[in-house]
């Protein structure tokens, strides 16, 4: 059988045998496939991330890449701006609700997606629109729907004498209605990200344990919380996790829609850092805004992965 | 003169540009080549071009970046023919990229960074932060200034760092801010928007009408504009001439009181959720009945909705307790990077683009203003003749806005690094939308932006730019 | 039991159905506007559902291909992720390997390490890497995209990877090396095909993460020719202040749909290798 020819090959051949050998070896074999990542991941990541972290701590400009160092002030003055302040805490509350909405939204409906029904490829080509479209684009997209005079939600609403027609919802333009409008879009654009790696996650239970389950009688709601659950809650903890750093770190959609408005009250701190390292060119300041999250979302990152690796069931 | 080498794939609402062509052709026969152009409905038409100088290597090269104009048939003409008409002149190959209006500080940014880039970086606003960045223009202004007299005010306040002495940017146009306002409606109630008394006397009856007010209070560009304009118009300006904030101020309080008064009485909560496009599209939709904007809504309704354009007219922003007083709607300003490449051509073009600044004045539409003066000749016989306004003499008043009502943002001081900060955060709109939902008291607004703005302008003070 | 089938089905349905109705309805709603002719749009009394005033009509599509880089946008796009795909799997794959397999304890704080990644947002780490992209003399270029993307898709390629590989039972491998084959072998010949719907999902999330990005593309290139879509729509459909909406409807909608057509098909393929293949 083909697997014979190796071990002819080696006979034939010592010295090819020593650095089969090597690779052989565990020890080798392992840094030389993670290798390539590493470099990568250090080369473009890791050294930008650094000259971040040092533009914080300066008082730098307008891009330039270098400043006279200031030390801790550019994380310590922000405490003082009230439009930094409720950057951090909508950062933490759009996230949190968006996620919330579509871990449950997910679960949900890759529950159903698993098993095959009439028309299941239309609708799931209908459920995975939002994540094909660009992100940019599709906000732009709903940057219409939501416009201030020809929102088509306010028209059905009108329509249906639900609301004023002279001062209808503005969307974008009330504090508390922006929040819902980021919150939904944020939601919108993950809902079928997340979906699918449910999906795969219910997918990679192997038959036997549905046989089995089946067979000591756990059904419906039973399976559901004693098998199906349990087996779906390392990838669902991961699925959760890649939501939340993909919302919290996100710009375009608050750029988009709201600039960080009104009066804003919608910023978050990607685009509150953005608006003043970039647009303002207070490039120091900005650097320390984008960074203010970095361990918050690091803490949260471990704690979710321990989570997930605690509840793994082998 | 509308530039006869027009190359043009003409759409249907440029035809009525290529008659005009024809007709000055036929008066100057014999200048240069003949364009034919042939109009049909949006099929594309073929155009001879400009000289083509074949084959032969230019010696140098010239790269510039600027926003993607509003009216795309400036683009048009600026890539097409200006340049290359002056690349060839000048043995130089150049250019032009284009890029969104407001991915100019990423862009920006980007190329400092990378310590390379374009030779010419246009931003819609005095970029005072990027001083440091940027060759002094003097030479630029002053070969500008030795042709076409002196610098207009506006211009000299937007690119000129007194505490540094250095010309942070040259400008080669900015846009007036007239009031855009419906004669029918206004004439229904009775009397012309000319000060901000009739306007809040005024706009309770349009808002009963359905067509109300739009004074933006949103954070974009329309609104940071307008509303700055409408505090200095009450006595309220942002700093002195020293450049020393001085905010908080009685008429910043009065100014911030008429805004609450103004949207209870005539506006409609829309203003809140505004972008740049937003005045335009209610104007266009026939909803608005006053509006503060560039030029771009009548423009935009010639092309979708003609009978309505014919009732929207122009005036100067409306006068307050302090006079009349506006701004620039967008500033054009070129830098050139001290690490760009050829300074020298770069400096040429601008030189030669300002002092030239006829065509770009006529293939705009009348949007970009020039800011020497003296560079476009006859301004208001121009104006006079465009060829789709009604009535014909519409766009005449922005002369007289762009000589005596247009000022720089910051004024009475200069446009610098705190300004743009403050610009840029949206920090007056914040503050009179805070004050028309009710969110604080006038006298707490004043207050409290007055602290935050004063923290900028130290922070900026100690590094030495304000 | 056909009732309690039925019961389901109708469940499915009810559940399904709205919640595709809910996240289709934006695109339903681009492609009528990308339909109107301007003045249908701008007409408050018009009823957005409706027709009137010329439309429908297909000038919006035409002026997008005609008047715009369009096509040369979506070609680029196209090329960028399908280069950018192919380095993803190159570097990830071996990684997620050794990172499932070879690597003990430290290996996982590795593989957190790299999730890490993601928690810095672009909208800084572009000015550095403009730096770079220029000292390599990539500005412009779409070549400086194909370098940086890997940059975000490796660190998930590789966490996916090590994910699907950590489900492939070692015995499959270990019976390989028995049979005397290298480690090398066995992973090319048994792990990787069966860790095929695994590198499916790595070229789909790979491919949709570099379509939708953004402030890079931005940052680097400015020449029309070369931009993406995401940048040369913003450019050319948005000018000042006047949005060219039907247009830019219909820009949105022209690769959301292949793109959503391409990912179902093969949603069914990595699925059907899930259920049926390593558990033969």
């Amino acid at each position: 059988m083909w697997l014979d020819r190796p071990v002819e090959v080696l006979a034939r051949h010592p010295g090819k045998k020593r650095r089969r050998d090597l690779l052989e070896q565990r020890r080798f074999l392992g840094p030389a496939l993670i290798s390539p990542a590493i470099i990568f991941i250090a080369l473009l990541v890791g050294a930008p991330l650094g000259l971040s972290v040092y533009l914080s701590l300066t008082n730098a400009t307008a891009g330039s890449l270098s400043g006279d160092f200031v030390g801790l002030d550019n994380f310590t003055t922000q405490w003082s701006d009230p439009n930094f302040r409720t950057a951090f805490k909508n950062t933490i509350v759009f996230t949190l609700i968006a996620n919330l909405i579509v871990v449950v939204g997910a679960s949900v409906l890759a529950h159903f997606l698993i098993r095959p029904f009439r028309g299941k490829w239309i609708l799931r080509f209908l459920i995975l629109l939002p994540w094909a479209a660009p992100v940019a684009l599709s906000t732009i997209g709903f940057l219409w729907i939501f416009d201030s005079l020809f929102s088509v939600v306010n028209w059905v609403l009108r329509s249906l004498s639900l609301v004023d027609a002279f001062n209808p919802p503005q969307w974008l333009g009330d504090p508390t209605l922006a929040l819902a409008a980021i919150t939904t879009v944020h939601a919108w654009r993950l809902l079928p990200f997340a979906t699918v790696i449910m999906i795969a996650g219910l997918a990679s239970i192997p038959n036997e344990v549905n046989d089995a389950a089946r067979v000591d009688g756990a059904t419906g709601l039973k399976k559901l919380w004693f098998v199906t659950l349990p087996l779906q809650l390392p990838i669902a903890t991961i699925a959760v996790l890649f939501g939340i750093v993909f919302t919290a770190t996100d710009m375009a959609v608050v750029y988009i829609l709201t600039r960080g408005g009104p009066f804003n009250s919608t910023q978050m701190l990607p685009m509150w850092a953005f608006q003043t390292g970039i647009n303002s060119g207070s490039l120091g300041p900005g650097a320390a805004i984008a960074l203010y999250l970095l361990p918050v979302l690091a803490l949260v990152t471990v704690l979710m992965l321990l989570f997930a690796r605690r509840v793994e069931v082998t | 003169m509308t530039d006869v080498n027009d190359v043009h794939e003409s759409t249907p609402e440029e035809d009525v540009e290529i008659e005009t062509t024809r007709r000055e052709l036929i008066r100057r026969a014999g200048v240069g080549i003949a364009v034919i152009a042939t109009a049909g409905m949006g099929a594309k038409t073929a155009v001879a071009g400009a000289p083509k100088y074949t084959g032969r290597e230019l010696k140098e090269t010239l790269r510039i970046v600027q926003w993607s104009h509003f009216v795309p048939a400036y683009d048009k003409w600026f890539d097409n023919v200006y340049v290359k008409r002056w690349g060839a002149a000048n043995d130089t190959e150049v250019i032009v990229d284009h890029i969104n209006v407001n991915d100019i500080p990423a862009r920006a940014a980007a190329e400092v960074a990378a310590q390379s880039g374009h030779d010419l970086f246009f931003f819609l606003s005095p970029p005072a932060a990027y001083e440091d960045q940027v060759i002094d223009h003097k030479e630029i202004v002053q070969a500008v200034t030795r042709k076409r007299g002196k610098i207009g005010d506006l211009a000299f306040r937007s690119t000129y760092n007194p505490r540094t002495k250095k010309y942070f940017a040259f400008s080669d146009n900015y846009v007036p801010d007239p009031a855009n306002y419906r004669t029918d409606l206004w004439g229904e109630v009775g009397i012309k928007p000319t000060s901000w008394d009739n306007v809040l006397r005024a706009a309770p009856k349009l808002k009963a009408m359905g067509n109300p007010v739009g004074i933006g209070m949103s954070n974009e560009l329309d609104s940071n504009m307008a509303l700055m304009a409408l505090m200095m118009c009450f006595g309220g300006f942002i700093q002195n001439d020293k450049n020393r904030v001085v905010l908080n101020s009685k008429g910043t309080r009065e100014a911030l009181k008429f805004a609450k008064a103004l949207y209870e009485q005539g506006m409609s909560n829309e203003i809140f959720a505004w972008t740049p496009a937003s005045n335009n599209q209610a104007m266009v939709a026939g909803r608005l009945s006053f509006a503060m904007n560039a030029i771009s809504i009548t423009r935009t309704a010639e092309l979708v909705n003609p009978d309505l354009a014919n009732k929207i007219e122009l005036l100067p922003i409306p006068a307050g307790p302090n006079g009349r007083i506006g701004l620039e709607h967008v500033m054009g300003c070129y830098v050139i990077w001290k690490f760009a490449k050829n300074k020298r051509l770069a400096k040429k073009f601008l030189a030669d683009l300002e002092t030239k600044y006829i065509g770009a004045f006529e293939n705009s539409k009348f949007y970009n203003f020039p800011s020497w003066p003296n560079s476009v000749s006859n301004i208001t016989r121009r104006l006079e003749r465009d060829p789709v306004a009604k009535p014909a003499a519409k766009y005449k008043v922005l002369g007289e806005i762009a000589e005596k009502y247009t000022k720089n943002v910051g004024y009475p001081g200069t446009s610098n690094a705190g300004i743009d900060e403050m610009f840029n955060k949206f920090l007056i709109p914040q503050m009179f939308a805070e004050v028309a939902q009710g969110k604080r008291t006038p006298d707490d607004a004043a207050r409290t932006y007055d602290r935050q703005i004063r923290e900028i302008f130290q922070k900026w003070r100690d590094l030495g730019k304000v | 039991m056909p009732t309690r089938r039925r019961r389901e089905s109708v469940l499915t349905y009810a559940v399904v159905g709205p919640f595709a109705l809910v996240l289709a309805f934006p695109f339903y709603w681009m492609l009528w506007t990308a339909l109107k002719t301007d003045g249908d749009l701008y007409n408050t009394e018009n009823n957005p559902f409706g027709f009137a005033q010329g439309s429908p009509t297909l000038d919006n599509v035409r002026f997008l291909f005609e008047q715009t880089d369009y096509l040369r946008w979506l070609g680029n796009t196209a090329l960028v992720g399908a280069v950018v795909v192919l380095i993803t799997l190159a570097i990830a794959l071996p990684a997620g390997y050794a990172l499932a397999r070879l690597s003990g304890r430290w290996g996982q704080s590795l593989g957190v390490g790299i999730f890490l990644v993601y928690l810095v947002p672009p909208t800084l780490l572009f000015l550095p890497l403009s730096r770079l992209i220029a000292e390599l003399g990539l500005q412009d270029s779409l070549w400086a995209l194909v370098l940086v993307y890997p940059s975000f898709t490796i660190p998930f390629a590789t966490w996916l990877l090590m994910g699907f590989f950590k489900t492939i039972p070692r015995e499959l491998e270990d019976a390989a090396l028995v049979d005397g084959a290298s480690r090398i072998r066995s992973l090319l010949h048994v792990v990787f095909p069966i860790s095929l719907p695994g590198i499916l999902t790595v070229v789909i999330f790979s491919f949709s993460l570099c379509v939708n990005e953004f402030v890079y593309a931005l940052a680097f290139i400015t020449q029309s020719s070369s931009k993406t879509i995401s940048t040369g729509i913003y450019t050319e459909l948005i000018r000042g202040d006047v949005f060219f909406w039907g247009a830019l409807m219909a820009a949105t909608l022209i690769p959301s749909i292949p793109l959503a057509l391409l990912y179902n098909t093969f949603l069914d393929r990595f699925i059907a290798g899930f259920t049926g293949g390593a558990f033969r």
